[in-house]
């Protein structure tokens, strides 16, 4: 049925700003036919920022910082987009050592991410123990983090031709611990997602997407691998070091959310794998090359495969200390479009498992601060503002 | 599978007769220029052929350069970059409109899932996508102003970040 059948009839149901699904602000409208949804809607940006306009204002030192903090739990991959596409730009690249730490960090974040987003889309099923469970696992992985770099959230591992942290054997034994027991940990998580009987009845054959949907639709990473849509930036065209140490790409056949599940944690299996792979085998060299503070005039496009799937960089340097113009695709928004349009014959009490099955992160696609000139109103606060706050704050 | 090059080859053979001319900035990426009027059949034989997927649209302001003593300024252009992947290959789709008469024409008929990237374009640097089917807001907020478009140059951000450490 389509809007225009419904008439003046139509009900709509508001989801959201506030907390649809996961713990961000977005908007949905979703239009109902008694239970069955019948179409719907997206509003985003009510975390936006600007931060591809405030990239253009600053050194790109400063801007791998800011393209840290665009994300939360995907910090790293943010900054490795973008001091990689720097790194091109400049014609230098990462010494060896360097580019496995990438890695390293990379398929941790992966885990922590995958783990996150477990607990959550349980949580959003009504399946509280296997989140409290996924999110208390968790906490290995950030303890890992947080010995790797001394941060639980912006780990500020790269360097613009390099990274900050080494990583010692004394570290790669503690993490090969902590990995042992997520793996245990994934073994069980798999057995529940595939037998236990309620969570079946609640993902399988539930917000099934197509092949050929996901491949029309614009869907990435896990979401569209969990459709057999095989593509992962990791495999297809490898940076950091995953030319030296692959990842197996994961896919299924069945395109539901009981697919989605198994796709990551399979995912996270496969990430452990290499974590181990890489401590066997680390290469030696320096953390860091030389770059020089002004990047050369051109064009790069810069890809990566962040947790929840095809990350985008267009960078493009005027031959300055900073960007002309820095634009980010992250990989929520090509998901978003999934979800409008397979809500469509599900029924409302599955939205916020549909919602949740894709992955979203809200403040990867907001990006933007509100930027008033009127200081009288308590409500509205400058960018001038805000950091003064901060800094007394901090004082 | 075929190789990087035999898929950037394959491309600028089914972009041929749109093109205005062809580039190649790195090993993996073609960058082909656009008249206006060759977007849709450029994007139609793109997704005809099933060459790779729409990665993103992203838009760059190109601002308006003083011209020559004597010359009229050159005039102020967007350029719009519609760029496909396929493996490790990105073919970049490059049209540039005058900010007198920035309209495009909306890909959504041939790939749906451009109708985020289309209202972004609209919002952050005011191209009008003519047949784009949702021209609501998508990133700013209610309050925003029209007629301003924040990812274009000449707009400048009240409170500019100095740059300089203070305090704490």
């Amino acid at each position: 049925m389509t809007f225009e059948q419904h008439g003046e009839n139509r009900f709509i149901v508001p989801i959201g700003p506030q907390h649809p699904a996961l713990k961000e602000p977005g908007h949905f409208e979703f239009v109902v036919d008694g239970e069955i949804v019948t179409g719907a809607s997206v509003r985003l940006g009510y975390v936006h920022r600007g931060i591809e306009k405030g990239a253009e204002d600053r050194t790109w030192t400063q801007n791998l910082y800011l393209m840290e903090r665009i994300c939360g739990i995907c910090s790293h991959i943010h900054a490795t987009a973008f001091v990689q596409g720097v790194e091109k730009l400049a014609g230098v690249e990462a010494p060896p050592r360097a580019r496995a730490i990438r890695e390293i960090f990379a398929e941790l974040e992966r885990i922590h991410s995958h783990m996150l987003w477990l607990g959550v889309a349980a949580h959003e099923g009504g399946f509280d123990a296997l989140f409290m469970y996924s999110w208390r696992d968790r906490e290995v992985v950030m303890d890992m983090l947080e010995m790797l770099s001394g941060n639980r959230v912006h780990y500020s591992a790269n360097l613009i031709g390099g990274v900050k942290y080494d990583v010692t054997p004394d570290m790669m034994d503690k993490i090969r611990d902590g990995l042992n027991y997520l793996e245990e940990r994934l073994v069980h998580y798999l057995d529940v997602v595939n037998n236990d009987e309620t969570f079946i009845g609640r993902t399988r054959g539930i917000g099934t997407m197509t092949r050929e949907q996901a491949q029309l639709l614009g869907a990435v990473g896990p979401t569209a691998r969990a459709s057999n849509f095989a593509y992962d930036v990791r495999v297809d065209a490898p940076y950091a070091a995953y030319t030296e140490f692959p990842v197996e790409m994961v896919v299924a056949e069945e395109g539901d959310l009981h697919a989605r599940f198994v796709v990551r944690i399979l995912e996270t299996m496969e990430s452990i794998r290499v974590l181990r792979r890489i401590f066997d085998n680390m290469p030696e060299s320096e953390l860091v090359t030389r770059v020089p503070r002004r990047i050369p005039a051109g064009e790069t496009i810069s890809r990566v495969e962040a947790p929840r799937g095809e990350l985008f960089y267009f960078i493009s340097s005027g031959g300055g200390e900073k960007p002309e113009r820095v634009k980010v695709r992250t990989p929520s928004l090509c998901n978003w479009g999934t979800v409008i349009t397979l809500a469509v014959g599900h029924k409302l009490a599955d939205m916020p498992m549909i919602l949740a099955g894709i992955d979203p992160c809200f403040s990867c696609n907001d990006r933007l601060v509100m930027v008033k000139r009127n200081h009288h109103d308590p409500q509205l606060w400058t960018w001038a503002d805000l950091r003064n706050y901060g800094i007394e704050y901090y004082r | 599978m075929s190789s990087l090059e035999e898929i950037l080859t394959s491309a600028e053979k089914l972009l041929h007769p749109y093109a205005l001319n062809f580039n190649r900035p790195e090993a993996n990426r073609l960058d082909v220029y656009l008249a206006r009027e060759n977007l849709l059949p450029a994007v139609k034989a793109m997704v005809d052929a099933r060459w790779g997927y729409l990665s993103t649209i992203t838009g760059v302001d190109r601002p308006a350069s003083a011209g020559e003593e004597g010359q009229p300024a050159e005039q102020g252009e967007i350029e719009v970059l519609y760029s496909f992947c396929a493996g490790a290959a990105i073919v970049t789709l490059r049209v540039r409109v005058p900010y007198t008469d920035a309209v495009l024409p909306s890909i959504c008929p041939l790939i749906p899932s451009a109708t985020l990237g289309e209202r972004e374009l609209m919002e952050m640097f005011g191209v009008k996508v003519e047949g784009t089917p949702d021209t609501s807001r998508l990133i700013l907020a209610d309050s925003w102003p029209e007629g301003v478009y924040p990812l274009r140059k000449s707009f400048v951000p009240a409170a500019r970040f100095s740059g300089k450490a203070e305090g704490g």
